[in-house]
């Protein structure tokens, strides 16, 4: 039996269509990590799972109660579902202790003692126990956090949603309440984490998902999905691609705007002086080697594509040039004539060609 | 004249300050029922202020535009010489009914703004709990609001108490018309006018402590719950 269900859930905001048709079964004990850019709908797909949002079309399911269904007795499904906010909201008006025992009190039958009792293991368990007189507004975010974390297990909620768990918090505080879910973790509860923090989806996540058009666009085991993406966005996502494009049409095209903007996007991504210098020489090298020696024809057709890859620190110039085809790599590395291929070939960490019957491909590794 | 006589002849001669208590007893009278009718009301038109209907909420806008916005005089005489009019209803209830519809405008707008003030998200969250809408209204809002609204509405109570001193417009022998009656008969209207503010003073202060008192003693119950 899965735990939660969604079926062909669509959901748009006026004429901005945020989820389309998605599918997604969570079994018991899974930990799914939801990850992709601001506005991919991630967080709306979370509250979708406990109807914080109403799908327009689809249906979700708890266990076997369908949550979307009319007849549906919304309250009582949503008690096993544990919603973890960004931003906490513990009830202000109370006291830890009261935040935690108001639910199982009055929804579970409960003694006050009995709440209470079960309230302070749970706050043994996440070290908070002598805070339990305090009142939310003097404690710190990283402790608000875990109080509500808390207040959602003392219900014994079967499966628990986190919306962006530590993205209000400092720092310094984030590794308190990632150490809290990772006990939860150990203790086989089914999750599912909207979150931003890369390295902690990686260690905890059976699975991740990495949203983006409209959908689940793709998903795979944290291996999988971290170290060989498959499709090109999640790629791009995974390794914070920064692009830099121009397009080239004549042959007395301004080259000095066009390393003007290539040095600006260099700084912007912290490329140092040495690397910023390099790119546009090989840029310059790799354009006037095709300009002269390439075959453009009388209509120059080049574009120049700069790809940084924020993780792992690495650029790749890449060079479409319309016309017959010609690989400067093949020169011999000490031709004299060409010496622009010569400098490639020495600050290069790998130089490709490739020709498809239009264009010539170049790309070069820094 | 000496404050002696002073007071002997407006308060003790001829049992006036009998009929001093009688104009105290009938302010308190008119204060109190439109405070607690104004009150009531003023909950009802600020649910329907909250209203998911639109044509609801506008209405309860309205009232609460057109009676905030009006004289407590007027609406008092509209109700004295219009509405009632004609009908054997005592000139005391006609009072309580126009500053109830004055308080509940008041009060309606308070607590709209009050609840307005407090945090949905908590709300919220008392939902994904299994809360339903109405537990999570009155278990998180209304808590809150309240704290949030009782500055705005111990004032409001204190300004009515005042307000009801224009009940002598129709013909209701309050207070103020007693006070103003005495020290026009006895020729000491300064006098009179003292003993009036002292005693409408000292009606706002048993208001105000008796906000104090309750905040003390849910804060004495508070710490009580807590070494139990």
């Amino acid at each position: 039996m899965s735990m939660i269900r969604v079926e062909n859930l669509s959901k748009a905001f006026g004429s901005l269509q945020v989820l389309k048709n998605v599918n997604l079964t969570v079994e018991k004990g899974e930990r799914i990590v939801i990850i992709g850019g601001s506005g991919c709908g991630k967080s709306v797909f979370l509250r979708c799972m406990d109807l914080l949002e109403i799908p327009d079309e689809g249906s979700v399911f708890i266990g076997e109660n369908e949550l979307t269904s009319r007849k549906a007795d919304l309250n009582r499904i949503r008690r096993k579902v544990g919603m973890v906010y960004q931003g906490f909201h513990l009830f202000s008006h109370m006291n830890v202790l009261d935040n935690i025992t108001l639910a199982p009190i009055k929804l579970l039958g409960l003694s006050r003692a009995e709440a209470e009792k079960k309230a302070e293991t749970l706050l043994s368990m996440v070290g908070l126990e002598s805070k339990k007189y305090s009142m939310p507004e003097v404690l710190s975010g990283g402790q608000k956090q875990r109080i509500a974390i808390v207040r959602c297990l003392a219900m014994e909620p079967e499966v628990m949603l986190f919306d962006e768990p530590t993205s209000a918090l400092d720092p310094t505080m984030v590794g308190e309440v990632l150490a809290t879910l990772r006990l939860l973790a150990k203790q086989g509860m089914t999750m599912v984490i909207v979150t931003h923090e890369m390295d902690f989806a990686r260690e905890i996540a059976t699975r991740i998902l990495y949203l983006d058009e409209q959908g689940i666009y793709e998903e795979g085991t944290p291996k999988e999905i971290f170290d060989a993406p498959k499709k090109k966005k999640t790629r791009d996502f995974i390794h914070k691609m920064k692009y830099f494009s121009w397009q080239i049409e004549s042959r007395d095209f301004d080259l000095m705007q066009m390393q003007g903007n290539i040095r600006s996007f260099a700084q912007r991504y912290g490329l140092d002086e040495k690397k910023a210098n390099r790119l546009q020489l090989c840029t310059e090298e790799l354009i006037y080697e095709m300009l002269n020696y390439g075959r453009p024809g009388e209509v120059v057709d080049m574009q120049v594509q700069i790809s940084f890859d924020e993780r792992d620190k690495c650029t790749v110039v890449g060079l479409r040039c319309k016309g017959g085809p010609y690989n400067p790599f093949e020169m011999a590395a000490d031709d004299e004539v060409h010496l622009g291929v010569t400098i490639l070939k020495h600050t290069a960490k790998r130089l490709d060609y490739r020709f498809d019957g239009e264009n010539n491909y170049l790309e070069i590794e820094l | 004249m000496n404050l002696e006589e002073i007071i002997y002849k407006t308060l003790i001669e001829g049992d006036s300050y009998k009929t001093l208590l009688k104009g105290l007893g009938v302010t308190l009278q008119i204060s109190l029922l439109s405070v607690a009718l104004g009150t009531l009301l003023g909950m009802v038109i600020c649910a329907l202020r909250r209203s998911r209907f639109w044509a609801i909420r506008n209405i309860a806008a309205g009232y609460i535009a057109i009676v905030r916005g009006s004289p407590v005089v007027l609406l008092l005489m509209l109700m004295y010489y219009v509405v009632f009019a004609g009908s054997d209803v005592s000139a005391t209830l006609v009072a309580v009914a126009a500053f109830s519809l004055h308080m509940s405008a008041y009060t309606a707008a308070c607590f709209y703004s009050a609840i307005h003030a407090t945090d949905a998200m908590q709300v919220e969250a008392a939902r994904t709990l299994g809360f339903s809408r109405w537990q999570a209204f009155t278990l998180i809002t209304l808590p809150q609001a309240a704290q949030i609204a009782k500055g705005t509405y111990q004032s409001t109570i204190v300004t009515l108490i005042q307000w009801t001193s224009v009940a002598g417009y129709v013909t209701i022998t309050d207070l103020t018309r007693v006070v103003n009656n005495i020290g026009s008969r006895t020729m000491q209207p300064l006098f009179m006018i003292l003993v009036g503010l002292l005693l409408y003073l000292g009606m706002a202060y048993i208001c105000y402590g008796a906000f104090a008192l309750a905040d003390k003693i849910s804060l004495w119950r508070k710490k009580r719950r807590r070494t139990a």
